[in-house]
């Protein structure tokens, strides 16, 4: 198959069928609604299941049940949507069940607005519901990263058995770029045996899968937190992603920033290289594990002045970049969450001025 | 061969065909000419990527565009500005309706039907054989099954616009071409024209097509890209 123009919110249907998942539950939002207008009419044709839920809270517990019953099973909203998901979230992590959740992240708080924003940053990295969980969070940068990631978000799902999220921004799921897929499911689903609840199935065995998330013993609920940890420590050691743009020459900034918003530092990158001023962009494909170590060494080079995150939101990811650089160079935020995206003339200024006050 | 249309066009397409660039470039292409245009934008289904975003060189080109009141400009609400209407009762030389996506977003065009019907507009469907559910004669005439029953209108002609954007290349330009001849002689109808990026538009053997071909200078760019300036280039 060669390839085809899509918008993100299509490409991401597609390419959760391509993975194997045939069972998606979700509610309508703008910016995100075109996942569920492209897989009302493709999940038909592959034999699977959209079923609209009566609000993002029902979705919620429609992808418990079904993930607890050992399906692949996956959703997309936009922010407040997600709030509303998340203490199904809490529930579904704690009770350890794969499930793909994608954010197509509008403006906030509360309503804020329909256009492109990361103010969700916080809400995906560092909780959204209650307890201590995590969720491993994959950010793409474009409509062909995106399918990629959802393809890659059901194994990892299944490899950690936890929700993995998809943190993309408003103009991800709406912007149209040529996208190709491969003709073959990339991954058969997983053995869920040992913990999926499947009815009658191991009725006489001897066996029972249970899930749940109660544990009112504080020695089994430490346990069952210590369990939860092991895995989160595991994807700090082998999930973390990143891209490195002109981190080879000798720049005087360093600018960490991700999804589309650093599509915008590239093209920043690429103008100033050409006025003879060097810069360095680190784009995290994670969040959550977040590059720490990259961005460290990347802030240490000898030439590296300082260090600014630029993004949608008035200084979220900054905090992780802060925690990464430990000190070493000063760190800096630029950033607008409107919903008008900074243009590269805007985050060029911002560098200048960096530079400039020799900051 | 050159694009003669006049009167009131109509443009309709499937989710993501590309009618809004076909629109914009159409009236600036027709306002190079020398013919009077109005353009409004009709999508009320999603308010990304839309006229909007090239209405300034526009205006400049003397191009009068008609887009949903201000403060509502950045909402999903289906509000129909009543200048439409009136812009239907006295259009210009050439005056381009850009409606939303699929039949959803050619509904609008249903409640317009009073004063639409009787001026009885060419109805042209975009057709980018390179987007999902029109890559086959039978995906583009479904959906010209159910733009029309929505919209209360028969589409009067075909417009092709195969492209895969910033990876076109001549060669997606001229199968898309023959893609749609077909379909136009499958469905009876006539292939108005065919579009092409501006700066490939020479390497696509146009001339010897039975339509002409419109030149695209790209206006609905991401923002780390810019559009084509309209006004250096006129």
């Amino acid at each position: 198959m060669g390839k085809i123009l899509m918008k993100g919110n299509e490409a991401i249907g597609e390419a959760a069928i391509r993975a194997g998942c045939l069972n998606y539950f979700a509610y309508p939002i703008t910016p995100q609604s075109e996942v569920a207008e492209y897989l009302a009419k493709r999940m038909p044709e592959v034999g699977g299941v959209f079923l609209q839920g009566e609000s993002e809270v029902a979705v919620g517990y429609m992808l418990f049940g079904a993930a607890g019953a050992g399906e692949r099973v996956f959703t997309t909203s936009s922010s407040p949507g997600i709030s509303l998901m998340s203490e199904a979230i809490s529930y579904i992590a704690a009770a350890q069940l794969p499930v793909v959740f994608v954010n197509i992240m509008r403006g906030g708080p509360g309503l804020g607005g329909i256009l492109p924003s990361q103010g969700d940053y916080f809400q995906a990295t560092k909780g959204g519901g209650h307890g201590d969980y995590r969720l491993l969070v994959l950010a793409p940068a474009s409509v062909q990263e995106t399918a990629e990631m959802v393809m890659m978000a059901f194994p990892l799902a299944e490899k950690y058995r936890n929700p993995v999220m998809i943190l993309g921004d408003g103009l991800i799921g709406q912007m149209m770029e040529p996208v190709e897929f491969p003709d073959h499911l990339r991954t058969a689903p997983s053995d869920k045996s040992s913990w999926a609840t499947s009815g009658m199935a191991t009725r006489g065995s001897g066996r029972r899968n249970l899930v749940k998330s109660l544990f009112l013993d504080p020695d089994a609920l430490n346990n069952q937190n210590l369990l939860l940890k092991s895995k989160y420590d595991r994807m700090r050691c082998e999930e973390v992603r990143y891209e490195a743009y002109n981190l080879d020459g000798d720049y005087q900034v360093l600018i960490v920033s991700y999804g589309t918003m650093s599509r915008v530092c590239r093209t920043a990158v690429d103008n100033l290289k050409a006025q003879g001023m060097e810069v360095g962009l680190l784009r995290p494909q994670t969040l959550f594990p977040f590059p720490l170590e990259a961005v460290r060494t990347a802030a240490g080079r000898p030439s590296c002045k300082s260090v600014i995150s630029i993004e949608m939101s008035m200084g979220q990811m900054v905090e992780d970049v802060e925690r990464a650089v430990c000190g070493i160079r000063p760190v800096h935020w630029y950033g607008k969450c409107g919903g008008d995206v900074p243009t590269p003339e805007e985050v060029m200024e911002a560098v200048r001025d960096l530079m400039a006050d020799g900051r | 061969m050159q694009i003669q249309i006049e009167g009131i066009v109509v443009i309709v397409g499937n989710y993501g065909s590309g009618k809004t660039e076909v629109a914009i470039n159409l009236a600036v292409h027709r306002r190079r000419a020398g013919v009077s245009v109005r353009l409004a934008d009709l999508d009320l289904v999603n308010p990304y990527f839309r006229t909007r975003e090239a209405r300034d060189a526009l205006g400049r080109l003397g191009i009068d565009v008609v887009l949903p009141p201000a403060r509502y400009m950045h909402a999903d609400l289906p509000i129909l500005d009543p200048a439409v209407a009136g812009l239907i009762r006295q259009p210009a030389q050439l005056t381009i309706l850009d409606a939303g996506g699929d039949d959803v977003g050619a509904t609008v065009l249903a409640s317009l039907h009073h004063v639409l019907a009787p001026a009885r507009p060419q109805v042209l469907q975009v057709v980018n054989p390179m987007r999902p559910f029109t890559e086959t004669h039978a995906g583009c005439q479904r959906i010209q099954r159910e733009i029309e029953a929505a919209a209360r209108l028969k589409v009067t002609g075909l417009v092709g616009n195969a492209n895969l954007i910033d990876e076109t290349v001549p060669a997606h330009i001229i199968e898309g071409y023959h893609f749609v001849k077909a379909l136009a002689e499958e469905v009876g109808l006539p292939l108005v024209f065919v579009t092409a990026p501006a700066h490939l538009a020479a390497e696509c053997g146009a001339d010897d097509w039975i339509c002409p071909l419109l030149p695209i200078e790209r206006q609905l760019v991401p923002p780390w890209k810019r559009p084509v300036d309209l006004v250096a280039a006129s």
